[in-house]
Parts: structure tokens; C-alpha cells; sequence
């Protein structure tokens, strides 16, 4: 441990013991103040996105952890709170991965027609790429409080029906309404490959509420 | 000028699948004076298009629900809170 190769006047035999401790306090002063700033909207995404308070504390946990281990990667882009909020996505998605690797075998397979997983969006166009068919007007938002609460119910449903890349961006970016180029930080994602995960998800959650909401699709005469 | 005509008219030609990835875009980034041009212009007559607007704006107002109803929970518990910072100080220990 003795740095024979540092110049003498630079740094004592001590200072690194000292240097490393105080970096090790220092990460865990960011960390406490982490969860004191931004605990809250961690949890509230945690809890909202698995609704279990065991795996929202267990995901809220391991975010810090991995921000308080990966905190010298912190390039300081993007907010303190996407940061943070991009690692619990990434956290939520590996969660949600686990979960279907378990279900599969019960799951049954997805048909390439079903609406829901419509990822190619294939037969929603015809081949010269126009519209198949004219999908149905969907029941307004505001017609009762009753009919929110379903709506979003099916919405949320059909979030969680996407694979787990797709739905955390659609958290990041629709729900929580973060800043598209934040996004692509806190993911680590480009300009395009955020636009087009955002196309086919928001393609697939169009379908997927088609299905819920029972509507019948008009052909185009 | 030369690049707003071309762009409105590249999106003129272009088929409705192209459309759609268009609208979608413009939700994260603005798209070039042509290209909002050209979807305006195809959305007066593409009933297909507008119907397609139409959902994903309703999509949108579904998700400012979601949004409120994540943001009307509680925040972080307290026995939670004080369990993280446990892990916090036996993880700083390891290090």
C-alpha cells in the first residue's frame, strides 16, 4: 500500500486510506440524500409499476445500490431524478423479465394475429402499406369516473403486456412524462432506437386497448 | 424552402404505415416545418390517420391519469426509508 510512485509533496502515505474512506462517505452522504429527495418518486414508480410493497422496497433498494456503485458513471446528462429513474426502470424491466421466464411455461403462446402483441403491425395495413381497415371510435375519457378507472385498469394491463424495454420507456416517457433526450440517457439509448421502441409500443398498446374496449374494426371500402 | 417542399411532398407520397411512425415521432421530437405540413395536409382527408390521432391522444390523457393516480400514493414509508438506509450503511461497509 506504500505508493513509492507518487511524487513526494503530492499525497501523503495516509491520504489514500483517507481518499478512499472519504469517497466510500461521500457516496454514502449522495445515497442518503438520494432517498430523502428522490425516494418518493422511486417508490411511487416502484409501487405503481409492480403493486407489491415488497418488490417496490427491494427495487428501490437495489436502485440505489447500483447508483451509489455506479456513481463515478453518472455523467451528469441527464437530471439526478431520470438517472435514478432510468436505473429502477432498468430494474423493473429485469424484474418483469424474471416473471415471465416463470410464467412462459403457463402462458399460452401468442398468436402472430393477436392485436395485443401486434409488434410488425402487420394487418393493420394492407400491402401497398394504407390502412386496412378504420379502427373504432373509443369511449371518451371523461364520461364518469367509473369508466377512467376501467380505462386506465386496461391501459395499464396493456403496459405491462409489452416486453419490458418497451413498457419502462413508455413509463419514462408517457406516464412520467420525462424529456424524450432524458430518456434516451437514462436508458442509454439513441434519438432513433427511442422513437421507434416508442412507435411499436405505443402500436401494440393502441391494439392491445382495441381488444379491451370489445371494438370492432370497419374495413376501408 | 427547397427542404420544407421536399419534405412535404416525401410525406405526401409516402403510405400511411409511414404516417403513423411519423405521428409517433413528433410526440418525442419536432419534426421539420415540411414534414407537419404534409401530415396536416394527408390527415384532411385519411380518415384512418385522423382516427389513429385520435387514439393516441386518448392514450396520452389516459397515461396524465395514470400519472395522477402514481402521484396521489404515498411516498416512501417510513419503515422502508429506514430499512434502506441499513443497506445503505452495511453496503458503505463492504465497499
Amino acid at each position: 500500500m506504500v505508493d513509492t510512485d507518487v511524487p513526494s509533496g503530492t499525497m501523503s502515505e495516509a491520504e489514500p486510506v483517507y481518499g478512499a474512506s472519504r469517497a466510500v462517505d461521500s457516496r454514502e452522504v449522495a445515497a442518503r440524500r438520494w432517498v430523502a429527495d428522490h425516494g418518493d418518486i422511486l417508490w411511487k414508480f416502484a409501487i405503481a409499476r409492480t403493486k407489491s410493497r415488497d418488490i417496490a422496497e427491494e427495487i428501490v433498494q437495489e436502485t440505489v445500490l447500483a447508483a451509489m456503485q455506479g456513481y463515478q458513471s453518472f455523467a451528469g446528462g441527464s437530471s439526478e431524478r431520470t438517472w435514478l429513474l432510468g436505473i429502477a426502470a432498468h430494474k423493473i424491466a429485469d424484474y418483469f423479465r424474471r416473471v415471465r421466464r416463470a410464467q412462459s411455461a403457463r402462458l399460452p403462446a401468442i398468436s402472430p394475429d393477436a392485436t395485443c402483441v401486434c409488434a410488425t403491425c402487420r394487418g393493420m395495413f394492407n400491402n401497398k402499406g394504407m390502412w386496412a381497415c378504420i379502427a373504432g371510435k373509443w369511449p371518451e375519457v371523461n364520461q364518469s369516473e367509473a369508466e377512467k378507472i376501467e380505462q386506465t385498469k386496461a391501459l395499464l394491463a396493456c403496459i405491462d403486456a409489452l416486453p419490458p424495454g418497451q413498457s419502462e420507456a413508455v413509463w419514462l416517457r408517457d406516464i412520467l412524462g420525462i424529456p424524450a433526450g432524458e430518456v434516451c440517457k437514462a436508458m442509454g439509448l439513441t434519438d432513433t432506437n427511442l422513437w421507434s421502441r416508442m412507435h411499436r409500443a405505443r402500436m401494440a398498446m393502441r391494439s392491445c386497448l382495441e381488444t379491451k374496449f370489445g371494438l370492432r374494426k370497419e374495413k376501408v371500402q | 424552402m427547397i427542404r420544407f417542399v421536399r419534405d412535404m411532398v416525401r410525406v405526401l407520397c409516402s403510405p400511411c404505415r409511414d404516417h403513423v411512425a411519423l405521428f409517433s415521432q413528433q410526440i418525442d421530437t419536432p419534426l421539420s416545418r415540411g414534414e407537419t405540413f404534409g401530415l396536416r395536409l394527408h390527415i384532411l382527408y385519411c380518415g384512418g390517420c385522423r382516427r389513429f390521432i385520435e387514439h393516441l391522444r386518448h392514450m396520452q390523457s389516459l397515461g396524465q391519469v395514470l400519472a395522477q393516480q402514481a402521484e396521489n400514493q404515498s411516498g416512501l414509508p417510513a419503515d422502508v426509508r429506514s430499512r434502506i438506509h441499513a443497506r445503505l450503511a452495511k453496503a458503505t461497509k463492504k465497499i
